[in-house]
């Protein structure tokens, strides 16, 4: 299944609460990705939480965005990517 | 019910359900949810054979459900199933009108308003669908339709399926698939009992527990039957689990499990004596040992893995002895439920083609007319295997009849195969019009795979045999066919002639299908909707399901390639309910496909996206839907510049190109044309178009030069159409953008009138085109018309586009905005059509949406929403 980099703006910053409330966010997402076949590995937020950069693996861009817009994030960009090791190599 | 896991040792009584408490407490709420709002759920229970779907039910009912009704039906493992089978047992419980409109064999949507008129009745009710794996398309279908209407129907739906059998249920799969995004829908998955689950179950038998979870995978099944065995050393398989445990009965016990073992699900207790004989008196020691079931159907065994097992162990000569006792049986019984599949899958296995024949076909006109082709494939196949004894007429009649289910069920290669047989026999028992009619149909056949070439030459035969004889209906809808086969081609001017004659000889004749088919073709041709329109209505009166759906589905292709999007909106909507309620793939899928296309034209990304992944998840041989809807995933990625465009278009050009047919090629190329242009590359431009754009004006298509040729011109490269170019192309073409995007606006094609405006030559104009691409969310060709601007000078304009923070409100699309900003205005959904000139039934979608996006269930909600969303002023 292809891997894609999925980058969000959130102008306003994005705010993710602690504890219960984070939590069910969170398998909210988890369970309304696993309906389109998208899968949520991690993600990396920026320092001010005005970007967010996603690594899925789906099936298509198309299932991405859908799964976005169940969970009402925005999507900037998709790039589809792959694991380029820096040890590999030797 | 077939009790089927770890929860119900006979000789142990009931032990706890481990691991279960989450499925079951989702159970439990949704039931709650019913109770409380009167709104549905279907929950749809996945987990491999033997993972205790079953059990789970059981405990639900003791514990969450006591006060509840439940209606129970279970699929059964026939190769052929019964079609509705499991309805029949509900309805004969529950009597009354669902009760006769079952019996009389009705559609499946007819059966759905009874089947909803008897859930209003009694709620809230449990309604359980067990083993839909093993369902057949009818009941499929009201699976399908039930869950349509089910925030309106107070029940809580259960269908439990084996998810590691979904891979040979295909039908189910694409059920599934429709489901899954259904609002009340929800997916329920089974895991298999942790090695600690395994460790507490054995701990009562001191077994091996990490012994027992090595070779049981921790199947709750495999594990209940293997502890049951009480065997000193595991047994390597079920199998062996199970004949360890039967190892211990008598020989009449023996004897009777085999009896019980050649029915597929339920054995009646009548049938069981029949068969067992003497042997029946063991059957209080079958069901203390917990091998059998005895449930309200008949006798089953606990577990189908176990009735497999027993089936396969019986000695040929004793398992055929049985099916033919079942079979006289069964045929001698005068119950009001005469078995068809039942009788037809005995006689099969009791070798008797006398049989076969006698009730194959039957079961298989009958599948057919439920609309259940699929079943009614499989049973003509049954007929043909046993039908050593036909005469070539009878057989060749047989092929046919199988390959017109065929057609309808996308089996192509079975289909072309039976025809060409049943032509090969025609041809040798002599008979004329036989063949003419044969090389019909299988031209037919050829076109939708793509094999146009063999399919024109056999139109060209058919015609060409059957004008030997004197004119019948036959020949009509040869001519038909051929006309339709030459339309397909752009060969216009020919396919109207052809189509003409059908329709005089129709007419002399009498034949309306013929004539349906043809007016359709000429009407089409012609892009005449005043003519195409009539004949969706004339095909309804007159019954012609087939003909009828295929007119919607010209209706819609046709209105979209010529923008024309009231026309296609309504055709896609009644269309595709139409082909929904009755089973009709083919169509539909067009449908859908077009549908695609529509929500492009509109600039409702998300919603193309759907439709055309939709089409895609449906594996047909068909290419045409299949072209369509990858030239649209591929502009979709294209513009949101999101990975890939190219891999979609590609594949669709491999499929469109061999056809050497416009209607095909012209889409994907155009759709390559525009992908090059967003990269920047003339070059691609030039060689995705030069092929079809000459071809286009060569068959005078207006649309397809226009769009070929717009493309052409904005990559630089030559372009001369003439006169040729029909609509807002023709402006643009003619190098007067903004009469052409004025032309779009008003045609309700935002992305084109985007697009024209950015090829004028003036800075405002330019602008709006920024701000309507990025308001689409385009941002590819935003960047592209931000360079101009900023080339021409122009300062201020944003650096990259940020579409996406731009997102209407809520997630609506435009169409949906402009939708909601008239129900807060307080107007009525008849109002908003005439509005918007569109059909009430396509606002009643687009406001079902809404609804749903937003949350809410009132149109006073609604409103109120909309003003906090801003989508309307507070003081509006």
């Amino acid at each position: 299944m292809p891997r894609y980099m999925v980058e969000r703006v959130f102008p306003e910053g994005l705010h993710v609460p602690s504890g219960a409330e984070g939590q069910e966010l969170c398998r909210g997402v988890v369970s309304r990705n696993a309906g389109e076949g998208v899968t949520w590995v991690h993600s990396y937020v920026s320092e001010d939480r005005s970007k967010s950069f996603c690594v899925y693996d789906g099936p298509s861009p198309e299932a991405i965005r859908k799964t976005a817009g169940h969970n009402d994030l925005p999507i900037d960009h998709i790039t589809q990517v792959r694991v380029l090791d820096p040890y590999f190599y030797g | 019910m077939t009790g089927k896991a770890p929860a119900l040792d006979a000789e142990r009584g009931s032990i706890e359900l481990l691991e279960r408490a989450s499925e079951l407490s989702v159970l439990g709420a949704a039931l709650d949810r019913v109770r409380k709002s009167s709104h549905g759920q279907i929950v749809l229970l996945g987990g491999e054979a033997g993972a205790g779907k079953t059990s789970l039910l059981r405990r639900f009912r003791e514990d969450c459900a006591q006060d509840v009704r439940i209606l129970s039906g279970g699929c059964e493992p026939l190769f052929t199933p019964h079609p509705l089978g499991p309805l029949l047992a509900v309805a004969e419980d529950v009597g009354g009108e669902l009760d006769s409109v079952v019996e009389s064999g009705v559609m499946p949507h007819e059966v759905v308003s009874a089947l909803v008129r008897e859930l209003r009745a009694h709620a809230p009710t449990v309604f359980v669908l067990e083993d839909v794996h093993w369902a057949d398309e009818a009941t499929l279908d009201v699976l399908r339709l039930l869950a349509l209407r089910i925030e309106n129907v107070p029940a809580l739906v259960v269908a439990t399926y084996r998810d590691d059998e979904l891979e040979r249920a295909q039908p189910l799969r694409t059920v599934l698939g429709e489901l899954a995004t259904a609002p009340s829908a929800e997916r329920l998955k089974l895991a298999l009992l942790s090695p600690d689950a395994v460790a507490e179950l054995a701990a009562p038998y001191a077994a091996d527990a990490g012994e027992l979870y090595r070779k049981t995978g921790g199947n709750p099944f495999f594990v209940a039957e293997v502890l049951a065995a009480r065997a000193d050393e595991i047994p390597e398989t079920v199998r062996d689990a199970v004949f360890a445990r039967a190892s211990r009965l008598s020989a009449d016990a023996k004897r009777l499990l085999e009896a019980v073992a050649i029915v597929p699900s339920h054995t009646e207790p009548w049938l069981l004596e029949a068969l067992a004989g003497d042997a029946i008196v063991a059957l209080d020691e079958c069901l203390s040992s917990g091998m059998l079931n005895a449930e309200v159907e008949g006798l089953a065994f606990r577990h189908e893995l176990a009735r497999l097992a027993v089936d396969e162990s019986i000695a040929p000569s004793r398992k055929t002895a049985l099916h033919r006792q079942a079979l006289a049986s069964l045929a001698a019984a005068s119950g009001r439920h005469h078995d068809l599949a039942r009788l037809a899958h005995h006689a099969e296995a009791a070798g008797d083609e006398e049989a076969v024949l006698r009730y194959a076909p039957e079961a298989a006109a009958g599948a057919a007319k439920l609309g259940a082709h699929r079943e009614a494939v499989a049973q003509y196949e049954r007929a043909l295997r046993a039908g050593n004894g036909l005469s070539p007429d009878e057989r060749a009649h047989l092929l046919e009849q199988c390959a017109a289910s065929c057609l309808v069920t996308d089996q192509y290669d079975k289909g072309i195969d039976a025809l060409q047989q049943a032509l090969a026999l025609r041809r040798v028992s002599g008979d004329v019009l036989g063949e003419g009619d044969a090389q019909r149909r299988l031209s037919e056949f050829l076109w939708c795979p793509g094999r146009t070439d063999e399919s024109e030459q056999l139109a060209r035969e058919a015609v060409a045999v059957l004008e030997r004889l004197p004119a019948g209906p036959e020949l009509g809808m040869a001519y038909a066919n051929l006309a339709t086969v030459l339309s397909a081609a752009t060969r216009t001017d020919e396919a109207i002639a052809w189509g003409t004659r059908a329709i005089e000889l129709a007419k002399q004749l009498g034949e309306t299908s013929a004539a349906i088919h043809a007016l359709v073709t000429v009407a089409a041709c012609e892009e005449d909707y005043e003519k195409l329109k009539p004949t969706v209505t004339r095909a309804l009166d007159a019954g012609l399901t087939g003909q009828a759906s295929r007119a919607y589905a010209v209706l819609a292709g046709s209105a979209v390639q010529t923008h024309r999007n009231s026309v296609a909106r309504e055709a896609v909507e009644i269309g595709s309910a139409f082909c929904s309620e009755r089973g009709i793939e083919l169509s539909g899928l067009y449908l859908r496909a077009h549908r695609a296309r529509l929500e492009l034209h509109e600039g409702n990304w998300t919603e193309a996206a759907d439709a055309a992944a939709w089409v895609l998840r449906t594996p047909r041989t068909s290419t045409t839907p299949r072209i369509l809807a990858l030239a649209v995933i591929g502009l979709l990625r294209a513009r949101r510049g999101d990975p890939a465009p190219r891999e979609p278009l590609d594949e669709a050009w491999a499929l469109a190109e061999p056809t050497g047919e416009l209607e095909r090629l012209g889409v994907v190329a155009a759709a390559l044309a525009e992908v090059a242009w967003l990269e920047g590359d003339a070059e691609g431009v030039d060689s995705a178009t030069r092929f079809a754009f000459e071809l286009a004006l060569e068959r005078r298509s207006g649309w397809m030069v226009g769009e070929l040729g717009a493309w052409r011109r904005r990559a630089g490269l030559p372009a001369d159409a003439g006169e040729s170019a029909t609509g807002p192309y023709a402006l643009l073409l003619d190098g007067r953008p903004l009469e052409a995007a004025a032309q779009w606006k008003e045609l309700g094609c935002p992305y084109e009138a985007a697009l024209a405006l950015g090829d004028a030559d003036e800075d405002e104009p330019l602008r709006e085109a920024l701000e309507e691409m990025q308001r689409l969310d385009a941002p590819v060709p935003a960047a592209l018309i931000a360079r101009r601007l900023r080339e021409r000078g122009v300062r201020g304009v944003p650096r990259g586009p940020r579409a996406a923070t731009q997102r209407n409100p809520g997630g609506l699309t435009p169409r949906e905005h402009e939708v909601l900003t008239l129900v807060a205005e307080g107007m009525r959904n008849a109002e908003i059509a005439a509005r918007l000139v569109v059909s009430e039934r396509t606002v009643d979608h687009h406001v079902a949406a809404v609804f749903r996006k937003l949350d809410v269930c009132t149109r006073a909600d609604a409103a109120a929403t909309a003003v906090r969303l801003g989508v309307v002023a507070q003081d509006r």
